[in-house]
């Protein structure tokens, strides 16, 4: 009978939100300074080859690659639904979570050497604001997408007052209670805690005098 | 004055008939998608231990298809890599969480004993999903020049019907394993000289015994006259878990198009419905061992009490497609999000 036990977790397998990511996204971003108080986020955002050729199906003229022109209506419609998900970016100033304004210069490029597709937009903060350390991350709290910071220098400061420093870094790895939890969360289909994706995600740092 | 069967069948109609409502409103709401969805709603998962390995098995496997689909573009060789990688990306998926395993499972355990039949029902359900995908792809994308939110669309489209229809399957199954479950736990006439009692059920006319005494279970009385009753279940099986297109297999064939080379995301769509079935096919097997199991351990359908559990366990399958169903069709994913 024990092995009865085994069914329900079964059948809670079906559950659809624990698949493993479909989209990686490379990542770069500029933390725009404005009279010294960090103002904005710009992102490029650059697909995998294979969501990239999704994304831009038929939208270039035959046998060519598609044109920003072209690409247009695809990088609104993208920034348009990223709201709802806060655009996977969460900043925060002095340790406060901050808020950001409504998205701007958005476009969509397509690399026709590496087929790949790159979204481009600008993230102004509320107000912008005068910051000792300004630290945020990128990440998909569903993991359907996986973000990275590109490889060489993903995170670069535009404007930024003498002796800021910048560095990125790399999630440290669970302990093993967190592990558990991780785990233990799949098998009870109830969500582990929203602060994983947080956890597992790369971090870039400002830190300004 | 209603009956006793009559007004639980009045209860069970009122309550299915709430669910539906609540759906449907979910359903108009429309949940929430992310932005870079490819129409059907997968999330990830960062997990460790074995299903952190299954995890990062597959994504390994999606991230070298378009490599291999460039390859035979390239250089007209790789093929069998693609198909390779492919098969294997379906092992590892179909491993990985997904609603089509669980009501091939949920089926097997609430209907069948056979288990060949089971490994049809799961290798029909992911030729299925991979015919669904090419499908999509195919029409929208390669004859109608459809863009990615046409596509998009579409596979929200089948996905929301899929939902719809494991719901309504759930609710089927549920309501005819209720009314079985009911039948066995109605006190039955004491056994006289013998333990066994051998004669119909009172009220149940599905549960009929032969002339050695033999036990057996007729169909519904609504599918009587019709010699392939089981066939109609099976193949709702076979389109509940199969209706939805898996985002691993759009990918690959749109990129394949891009690259000017359809059929070979075609060919990577069907070996990774090979895969998929071979998984599926296992989960199936469990699920009717382990349902043997149960039925052996409480000694078999033959005694009041095996009886008793064995519908049990048909009907709490049932209401597990039923509730299964209605929370994909609701939006909730459960694992949070």
């Amino acid at each position: 009978m024990k092995r009865l036990a085994l069914l329900p977790p079964l059948l809670l397998w079906g559950l659809p939100a624990q698949a493993h990511p479909h989209v990686m996204v490379s990542v770069t971003s500029e933390v725009i300074f404005a009279d010294g108080k960090v103002a904005a986020i710009r992102h490029h955002w650059t697909f995998d080859d294979m969501y990239s050729a999704f994304v831009t199906a038929n939208l270039g003229q035959e046998g060519k690659d598609p044109t920003p022109q072209e690409l247009q209506p695809v990088a609104q419609t993208n920034v348009e639904s990223l709201k709802e998900f806060d655009y996977f970016t969460v900043p925060k100033l002095n340790g406060k979570k901050v808020v950001f304004g409504d998205p701007r210069d958005y476009s969509m490029t397509f690399d026709g050497k590496d087929k790949t597709a790159t979204l481009h937009f600008t993230m102004p903060l509320k107000e912008a604001t005068q910051s000792k350390l300004f630290v945020f991350q990128i990440y998909d709290p569903s993991y359907f997408v996986a973000f990275q910071f590109d490889k060489g220098e993903p995170v670069t400061l535009a404007g930024a007052p003498q002796g800021c420093s910048l560095s990125v870094s790399k999630p440290k790895a669970l302990d093993s209670d967190e592990s558990k939890k991780l785990n233990e969360s799949f098998f009870s289909g109830l969500s582990p805690g929203s602060d994983f994706g947080a956890k597992l995600a790369d971090r870039a740092i400002v830190a300004c005098p | 004055m209603l009956s006793r069967g009559a007004k639980w069948r009045l209860v069970v109609a009122v309550g299915l008939l709430a669910l539906v409502c609540v759906a449907g409103e979910a359903m108009a709401q429309g949940a929430a998608r992310n932005p870079f969805s490819v129409g059907v709603s997968e999330g990830g998962g960062q997990y460790t231990g074995v299903l952190g390995w299954i995890m990062s098995q597959q994504m390994a496997f999606e991230r070298q298809m378009s490599g291999a689909v460039r390859a035979i573009r390239t250089t007209g060789a790789g093929f069998w890599t693609l198909a390779g990688i492919s098969f294997a990306y379906g092992v590892f998926h179909a491993a990985g969480p997904g609603h089509g395993k669980a009501v091939v499972a949920a089926y097997m355990i609430a209907n069948e004993r056979a288990l060949k039949r089971g490994l049809v029902i799961s290798g029909l359900a992911s030729l299925l999903q991979g015919l669904v995908a090419i499908a999509i792809v195919g029409v929208l994308a390669l004859l109608l020049n459809a863009t990615a939110q046409r596509m998009r669309d579409a596979a929200q489209w089948v996905e929301m019907a899929s939902f719809a229809g494991i719901a309504s399957f759930g609710g089927f199954l549920a309501w005819r394993k209720g009314r079985a479950l009911l039948t066995a736990l109605r006190p039955q006439a004491p056994a006289l000289a013998s333990r066994f009692v051998c004669e119909a059920v009172e009220g149940d006319e599905t549960h009929q015994h032969g002339p050695n005494c033999g036990h057996f279970h007729m169909p519904d009385p609504s599918t009587l006259g019709k010699p392939t009753f089981a066939f109609r279940d099976a193949a709702l099986t076979v389109i509940t878990a199969g209706a939805r297109p898996c985002s691993g297999a759009i990918l690959v064939l749109v990129f394949s198009m891009a690259q000017g080379i359809f059929w070979a995301g075609v060919a990577a769509t069907f070996a990774m419905a090979l895969g998929t079935a071979i998984t599926t096919g296992a989960l199936a097997t469990m699920a009717v061992l382990a349902k043997d199991l149960a039925m052996r351990l409480t000694g078999g359908q033959s005694s009041r009490r095996g009886e008793i559990i064995g519908r049990t366990l048909e009907f709490a399958a049932a209401c597990l497609v039923l509730l299964l169903g209605l929370a994909l069709l609701l939006g909730f994913t459960l694992a949070g999000v």
